[in-house]
């Protein structure tokens, strides 16, 4: 009875349970690499570098500003640029690793099987 | 009726007893074990061509699949409303339940569940008091099931608990209201007790499920903040695991919402919350911290990760040794908030930057234009009175500020705000919380906290609790009461031992040792603190209100004096206000004074001393205005002090006294006539000469006329004197006795129609006392000897 019940619920409520569990755990990885807000602000300066100037200051200083906040957005795309790349990365090798976990997942219980049948073949490496 | 028979072999039942196995972290730990080592060990065998590796493979992956089962399913198996009672008792519940239950059986599985233990530890439904009820009801668990049904569905619960089935036995049971009174509860505490039991539930289960904050990336596109960071707090940063804020007021659910619609607009930027101490304000700042960061909040993109930074106005008062840095300083702070974009700054007790004094500084010279500006988002939070005195000076920071104001929780609210806090409570004192010990924490904060308001009063009084748990770790009722008399500095009555209720029926006898004759005024106060202790009183109302009239030196103040040494245990427990130094209007302000300037005042002195007798002394003397100030004390037992804070005199005796209408009592008592069939007739003739009010004199319990005394009694009240001359002479072994003949020559003089008793201690202060002082000067008395007084001595010393 254990057996089955364990099975039983392996190919039915277990199979969604691993699901949703994939899910949030692609969601958590999208929100711990901010993905949708570094695309969001990926043109904005890098840590507000000379956003606090008032303008009221002579051409060649507000010149000087201008090209401040030209590199600081530069830099700070550059910078959200690598955040994306590498949460894309983890969330691609998530979603890969997960997907062959979902595909495999059927053929879990049947391991056990499997390797009384390659023990019985005295199979080994 | 069907589905309410438990199926000991359902799926859900089975998992269960599974889990309960499977799912202790000792055995998790052992299959975590098995699983590695069959794992490393079978690999190692494959590759040292052993083919039995693969047995140890396969053994790993049933024993992974296990672990999985357990952690997903077993530990926490999910409700099934359509499988009936089946498919909605509790885990912990289904775990222990025997194969055919009974009735009694239900006891020991409640105990066995995490919601029993919490009913047996919080309320005192303990496992013994369960299977007393369980064996006097009929032994089917049917009609049980049925009522923890309806209980499930009126308390909005998930599943049937062991809480819920305990409250179901006792529901069942005819006398359980009885029961649960004998308790100090009712059937809807328990049910108050099962929503509390979901309400931490739940908190438990939120604590481990991942918050969305932003991530890594969130605050590049912010500011540097060096100063700030040195300055100020960040309130913003949760710790992993910390439990969410919660609000459970729902005028601070509104003042939530109105704060993020007034920062999402294009208006002034800044919101004032104005209210009084405890009522909740830094919390609501909190919540809101915690909402801004809410991934996953419906927020407009300009609010979401704001972060409340708390300004420190003690560092930035410290950093800054003269005003002009204190202000560049916080031109300096405020700038870089402004620049990095994210930043709302919060000025906790605001009043600080506002006003000149120990550990504040105006700078609203500074933040003035910074306000009127609206463009920075600051939030402060302000006490009513300073905003109120700093808006009447400073009138365009009121105009300048989004004002929303905070008031203080009720009842229900601040117990469910106790509940929610218990948790952090227990956590910090390693103690466990009764419901008892909430409830009294409201009940005495009420009463004797008055620096703050409900419900931090409240909570602030529960927190102190903690250090006077019981042996068991268990904070009572009489943990609460204390932690007041250790905070508060009250002294808590106890009025139910043996001994209190003897000197209560004996309060007359007690009384008369110390005074003479007055016996109708005695037996009234008497019988009316008797009713009062006996519960038969208003508890909104003072324990007794009382006026003496009659001549000088009858017993008035005496008699007061009597009654705080029999009902409070003391004399000292007597608050004396003369009110012949409150003949003006302007007087009001002194009776009521705050502690901090005025601690003789009224007020100040009760709260500092609730238990005692409050005796008002010539009243007749006070100015009207004084007396209509003193109303609302007698009638609802509560004086508001010049703060504004309610002060309790809930358990105090009032008693005041008054010479009004001596004469007219003498000549009652000169003609003969009984002041007890009189006392209507005297009350009308008071009344119609404007010298009270009939709405002050319809305020007290009982008006008590006391009669002149007479030589007889100026005779027993001599006696009374010369025992406590004894009395003081006691530590030197030296008596003074009186020959009759000297009593009567003491009366004699002593005796005085207009002055009552009163010159009778000028007279043997200035005899018998002299005449003693002379002889153990004299060598004439010493230890063991007695002094006897005659009527010579007492003429020779009178100077005849």
């Amino acid at each position: 009875m254990f057996m089955v019940d364990l099975l039983q619920w392996w190919y039915f409520r277990g199979w969604g349970v691993f699901f949703s569990g994939l899910k949030t755990k692609l969601g958590d990885t999208a929100d711990l690499f901010s993905i949708g807000d570094m695309f969001r602000t990926l043109f904005k300066p890098f840590r507000q570098i000379s956003a606090g100037a008032s303008g009221s200051e002579a051409l060649d200083a507000k010149m000087a500003q201008f090209f401040d906040r030209l590199i600081s957005r530069i830099v700070g795309m550059f910078a959200r640029l690598t955040i994306i790349l590498a949460g894309t990365v983890v969330l691609i090798l998530e979603l890969i690793f997960g997907t062959i976990l979902m595909i495999l997942w059927p053929v879990v219980p049947l391991l056990p099987v499997c390797g009384i049948v390659l023990m019985i073949m005295g199979v080994t490496f | 009726m069907e589905e309410m028979n438990f199926n000991y072999n359902s799926l859900r039942a089975r998992n269960a007893r599974r889990g309960k196995v499977f799912g202790k972290p000792s055995m998790l730990f052992v299959m975590t074990l098995v699983l590695i080592v069959s794992a490393i060990g079978g690999v190692t065998l494959i590759v040292m061509r052993m083919a039995v590796g693969w047995i140890c493979i396969s053994l790993a992956v049933i024993v992974l699949m296990i672990i999985y089962w357990t952690k997903k399913e077993l530990i926490t198996v999910p409700v099934n409303e359509r499988r009936g009672i089946n498919g909605l008792l509790s885990n912990d519940v289904l775990g222990a339940m025997p194969r055919n239950p009974h009735v009694k059986d239900l006891p020991a599985v409640i105990a066995k569940t995490n919601s029993g233990k919490f009913l047996h530890v919080r309320y005192g439904i303990s496992k013994q008091l369960l299977e007393e009820v369980a064996s006097m009801l009929p032994p089917e668990v049917g009609p049980i099931f049925q009522t923890a049904k309806k209980i499930q569905e009126g308390t909005n619960s998930e599943e049937i608990h062991g809480a819920i089935l305990a409250t179901s036995i006792l529901a069942n049971y005819p006398n359980s209201e009885m029961l649960l009174k004998q308790m100090r509860l009712e059937m809807v505490d328990i049910l108050d007790g099962i929503v509390w039991f979901n309400y931490l539930n739940g908190l438990v289960r939120n604590m481990n499920i991942h918050r969305h904050t932003g991530g890594i990336g969130r605050d590049l596109s912010f500011g540097y903040i060096p100063t700030l960071q040195r300055f100020g707090q960040n309130i913003s940063v949760v710790g992993k695991g910390a439990m969410r804020t919660q609000l459970h007021l729902s005028e601070h659910k509104e003042i939530l919402a109105k704060m993020t619609e007034i920062f999402s607009n294009n208006g002034r930027q800044n919101v004032a919350l104005v209210g009084p101490d405890g009522s909740g304000r830094a919390t609501i700042v909190n919540a809101f911290a915690e909402y801004l960061m809410d991934a996953d909040s419906k927020l407009p993109e300009r609010l979401k990760y704001r972060q409340i930074f708390r300004l420190d106005a003690g560092a930035i008062l410290s950093a800054g040794a003269e005003r002009g840095q204190t202000e560049a300083l916080v031109m300096r702070i405020l700038g870089e908030a402004y620049a990095a974009k994210n930043i709302i700054i919060w000025l906790e007790n605001a009043e600080l930057f506002f006003e000149d004094g120990t550990g504040s500084v105006d700078i609203s010279n500074v933040l003035l234009p910074v306000l009127e500006g609206g463009r920075m988002r600051m939030i402060l939070t302000m006490d009513r009175q300073r905003f109120l005195e700093i808006s009447a000076k400073k009138p365009a920071l009121a105009n300048a500020l989004n004002k929303i104001m905070v008031t203080p929780a009720n009842e229900e609210e601040t117990m469910k705000v106790m509940q929610d806090q218990v948790p952090v409570l227990e956590y910090s004192h390693k103690v466990s919380y009764t419901i008892w010990a909430l409830k009294e924490a409201y009940r005495l904060s009420e009463r004797y906290v008055h620096d703050l308001e409900m419900p931090g009063r409240a909570l602030a009084l529960l927190d102190a609790s903690g250090a006077y748990a019981n042996q068991y770790k268990l904070v009572t009722a009489e943990s609460v009461q204390k932690a007041i008399e250790k905070t508060a500095g009250v002294k808590m009555q106890q009025t139910a031992t043996a001994d209190d209720k003897a000197r209560l029926l004996n309060m007359e006898d007690l009384i008369h040792t110390r005074m003479i004759d007055q016996v109708q005024a005695v037996k009234t106060v008497s019988d009316a603190l008797r009713r009062s202790a006996a519960g038969v009183r208003n508890e909104k109302r003072p324990i007794g209100t009382f006026l003496f009239l009659g001549p000088t030196g009858v017993g008035k103040t005496e008699l007061a004096k009597a009654v705080s040494e029999v009902y409070f245990e003391g004399e000292k427990n007597i608050v004396r206000v003369d009110l012949n130094e409150f003949v003006r209007a302007e007087d009001v302000a002194r009776l009521i004074a705050d502690g901090a300037e005025d601690s003789m005042s009224l007020t100040a002195q009760v709260s500092k001393q609730p238990f005692a007798v409050v005796l008002l002394d010539e009243i007749e003397k006070a100015h009207p205005q004084v007396l209509t100030t003193l109303l609302q004390m007698l009638d609802e037992g509560i004086l508001r002090d010049s703060k504004g804070r309610e002060i309790s005199f809930r358990d105090t005796i009032v008693i005041a006294t008054s010479n009004a209408g001596a004469e007219k009592i003498r000549e009652y008592v000169n003609n003969g006539v009984s002041l007890d069939s009189v006392k209507d007739d005297f009350m009308n003739w008071l009344m119609s000469t404007e010298m009270f009010k009939p709405e002050f004199l319809n305020r007290f319990d009982e008006v008590c006329l006391f009669k002149p005394l007479s030589p007889a009694d100026c005779l027993a009240v001599l006696d009374l004197l010369i025992a406590g001359v004894n009395k003081t002479l006691a530590p030197q072994k030296i008596g003074v006795v009186l020959n009759q003949d000297a009593k009567e020559l003491l009366v004699q003089r002593g005796y005085d129609p207009q002055l009552g008793a009163r010159p009778m201690k000028r007279i043997v202060q200035k005899t018998v006392e002299n005449i003693v002082a002379k002889a153990m000067l004299a060598g004439q008395a010493g230890s063991g000897m007695t002094i006897t007084v005659t009527r010579e001595m007492i003429e020779s010393e009178l100077g005849q």
